[in-house]
């Protein structure tokens, strides 16, 4: 074991008696040394004070060459007994007299005098010489020789009193330090036991004793708030786990509760799902049940009502038009109730197809008259000059702007009614601006906030004076809505409203729920998207029913199809989409077909596409003449009509090299389809010459 | 005179509208369902059909492809006649071969006017 790794109470011990015994010995050496100097300075002077008296008591014998006088003087220094020799050497440096202790002898001439008087120490002796004068005269020189018997016995007695001494204070220094060192060692010794106890414990309540403030006690107490800190640490922490774990449970618990709240929600969910297709169901059914008896009160009064004017009772026509516009209005309302809950239960579905906006306008206009009429109000129409075609459900659009409109209508009298249509961007999206405004009644900033919810007309005696169910404006919200269009109105009351509708140029289908179970697939494919792969065909009709079987007929084959009602728009659109057929009316209102045809055929740009005449009048002669493809009469064929399709297809896509392109379905039935098609084209002829 | 069938399971609709047609100069046969709706078409060949959708023992749709499967009645014009609203009937009698439709309850005139343009060819696509 190293001196460095030996415990600190052997250390401290260590310590202080090698401190100790250093001190002690440096002491008592110093002090020896002192002493022994002295004492030797002591038998010197000694020495030389006897060699005077011996040299002045042997001078006379000298003088007188009295040697046995002279040897008798020296003998008396037998009492001395550390003189070992003592000779007297007469001038010329001859032994003359001598006294040797123990047979101890010296040459017989002076050795060495180097010094006429003096001393010197030689081999642990004290040599003395001394000039023996007589009356001033040099008679001799004596010489002392002592062993230093007693500086040697002082020196041999001193050191083992120093030697005892230091073991002595060695040993109490051992006795003492043992007890002191205590004071250190033990506080030292106390902190590392509770330090081991702690550590091997992990008791942290356990606290060292200070005994003393010194370092040592500092460190104790350093150590103690350590612990202290320790433990409130890990109380803290303890805490924080414990509340954790509270909180965990807790946790648990509430996810617990929300899983069985969600389940539970989820039940009723379903339930309400159930009773929400239940109630759609029931209200289908209902209407149906409904409509079937109003369908006969409005039939049996209208034939009531010719037979009583053919017979001219006016009180019961009066009366029976009383009971046909009750079951009208009933029927109405019917049918709003249906079209709200279809709405609800997220089953209106939106049937997109591309049409001319202002032949929509016309439509409803027409629809309207009796309407506008009725109360004596003008009106008037304004279309902005880039208002073209829209892609939207045109049955909404059109029941939005009848609802609107016929509101309009109800609520003004002698007044003035308008309708303008325009179109702007918004965020890079085109929109359609329509906006009624009439001279009215107005309405109240309060009634304004009820204004779309449904069974809310803006006062109940307005039911009583103008009647309607308070749906009309609702549905009309909800169809907005559905486009992702947007509805406001502006009014002041007794001045007029001005209702704004805003649908986007291009309705897409993303978000819109999807059409009931009952639909099929059928369904589906009429609500086709105008997508980018598809070609487009243009149907020119002015009859409305023709333009919505043609249109959907033709998606069926895969085409977009954009029907418009009048010649010239017919041709504008025609420019702007380049169809890649084109049908053709000839009877239509404003311009007859044929003129169309020319233009579309003098067209440089659109000479190319065909053209196929679907019409009432029977002159393929001249249709062909003026350029068209092919020459339908109606009732139209559609196998006769989707034949024909096919084969400019056909002829298209080989005419850009891309006959892979056409579709493979029709094209494997071509044959079949068109063999069958003949046979059925033969009875459209008969049907023909039968008329 | 021309010759209509009117296939209709409610009788008093199927009174009231056939009344009211030959009123205006038509030939009225009917059938109360699907079924004779469609021998009746075969045995009498109508010039123009009025087919009720919802029909029992066999559907208005039903009826209509048939008839327009088969090559001796193919040519008769059908006028389906839908309840209102429920677009996806339109849908499935136009699907089924339906020349045109008209929505319950009847609106006389206009239905008077379609069946005049399915039997003079103008209108009916």
């Amino acid at each position: 074991m190293s001196l460095q790794n030996l415990s600190i109470r052997r250390k401290l011990i260590l310590i202080t008696m090698l401190t100790s015994s250093v001190a002690l010995l440096l002491s008592s050496a110093s002090f020896l040394i002192y002493d022994l100097i002295s004492f030797r300075h002591l038998l010197t002077q000694d020495l030389t004070t006897q060699a005077e008296i011996i040299g002045y008591n042997s001078a006379a014998a000298m003088a007188f060459k009295d040697e046995p006088a002279a040897t008798a003087t020296l003998s008396a220094l037998m009492v001395k007994g550390d003189i070992v020799a003592a000779v007297l050497y007469s001038p010329d440096g001859k032994m003359f007299a001598h006294y040797f202790r123990n047979g101890k002898t010296l040459p017989a001439f002076l050795p060495s005098p180097s010094r006429e008087k003096g001393y010197r120490f030689k081999g642990g002796s004290l040599e003395v010489w001394h000039d023996v004068t007589l009356n001033g005269e040099h008679l001799g020189t004596l010489f002392l020789q002592s062993d230093m018997r007693q500086w040697s016995t002082r020196a041999k007695r001193y050191a083992t009193i120093c030697l005892v001494f230091v073991l002595i204070s060695g040993f109490l220094a051992y006795l003492v330090s043992s007890k002191l060192q205590k004071v250190i060692s033990g506080p030292i010794v106390h902190l590392e036991d509770t330090m081991r106890m702690v550590s091997a414990n992990k008791n942290y309540e356990a606290r060292a004793v200070k005994s003393y403030s010194d370092e040592i006690g500092s460190l104790i107490d350093g150590f103690n708030t350590m612990l202290s800190d320790i433990q409130h640490r890990d109380a803290a922490l303890r805490g924080a786990n414990d509340e954790l774990q509270t909180r965990t449970r807790e946790l648990e618990e509430e996810i617990s509760h929300r899983k069985q709240a969600q389940e539970e929600l989820l039940k009723a969910k379903y339930v309400a799902e159930e009773a929400s297709r239940a109630k759609s169901t029931f209200l289908a059914n209902m209407s149906h049940e409904l409509r079937t008896p109003l369908n006969a009160i409005i039939g049996y009064s209208e034939m009531l009502e010719e037979d009583a004017q053919d017979s001219g009772t006016v009180a019961t026509v009066q009366d029976l038009q009383k009971i046909k516009s009750a079951g009208k209005h009933l029927l109405a309302l019917i049918n709003d109730v249906l079209d709200l809950s279809k709405i609800e239960a997220g089953k209106m579905s939106l049937h997109l197809e591309t049409f001319d906006v202002s032949g929509m306008i016309e439509e409803i206009v027409t629809t309207l008259q009796p309407a506008i009429e009725k109360n004596n109000n003008t009106f008037r129409v304004h279309l902005a000059d880039q208002v073209g075609t829209m892609r939207a459900d045109i049955t909404k659009v059109r029941q939005i702007l009848y609802n609107l409109l016929s509101n309009a209508c109800k609520f003004t009298d002698h007044g003035a009614i308008s309708i303008d249509v325009d179109q702007s961007t918004e965020e890079g999206l085109d929109w359609l601006r329509f906006r009624v405004t009439d001279t009215g009644i107005g309405i109240s900033a309060s009634q304004k906030k009820n204004l779309f919810q449904e069974f809310a007309q803006a006062d109940t005696s307005i039911a009583r004076k103008y009647g309607g169910t308070g749906l009309g404006l609702a549905i009309t919200h909800r169809f907005v809505q559905l486009m992702k269009g947007r509805i406001g109105v502006e009014s002041q009351p007794g001045e007029g409203s001005t209702f704004t509708v805003s649908i986007p140029a291009q309705v897409t289908l993303e978000t819109v729920g999807h059409i009931p179970a009952e639909g099929s697939s059928d369904a589906s494919d009429t609500i086709a998207d105008m997508q980018t792969d598809r070609d487009t065909i243009l149907v020119i009709d002015d009859d409305a029913a023709v333009r919505e079987l043609m249109s959907r007929f033709l998606m069926k084959l895969g085409f977009n199809v954009l029907t418009v009602a009048s010649g010239e728009d017919g041709l504008r659109l025609a420019k702007q989409v380049r169809p890649v057929l084109i049908t053709l009316d000839v009877v239509m209102p404003d311009c007859d077909g044929w003129s169309i045809l020319s233009k579309l055929k003098a067209d440089s740009e659109l000479s190319k596409v065909p053209v196929i005449m679907v019409t009432i009048v029977d002159n393929e002669a001249k249709g062909l003449d003026l350029g068209a493809s092919n020459y339908l009469i109606k009732p139209v064929d559609r196998e006769r009509l989707a034949v024909l399709i096919e084969k400019h297809r056909i002829t298209r896509s080989k005419a850009v090299g891309g006959s892979n392109k056409s579709r493979p379905s029709h094209g494997q039935k071509r044959g079949e389809v068109e063999a069958e098609a003949s046979e059925r084209f033969g009875h459209a002829e008969n049907l023909t010459s039968r008329r | 005179m021309p010759k209509i069938l009117l296939v209709e399971d409610n009788e008093m609709n199927r009174d009231m509208l056939s009344r009211r047609l030959e009123r205006k100069g038509h030939f009225v046969i009917m059938a109360h369902d699907g079924e004779q709706g469609l021998s009746l078409a075969n045995t009498e060949m109508p010039d123009l059909i009025l087919m009720d959708i919802s029909l029992p023992v066999m559907d208005g749709c039903e009826v209509t492809r048939r008839l327009k499967a088969d090559k001796r009645t193919r040519h008769i014009p059908v006028i389906a006649l839908t309840a209102h609203a429920l677009v996806t009937d339109r849908v499935k009698a136009i699907n089924a071969g339906c020349d045109d439709y008209d929505t319950k309850p009847v609106e006389f005139g206009r239905l008077t006017e379609k069946i005049h343009n399915c039997l003079v060819g103008k209108k009916a696509l």
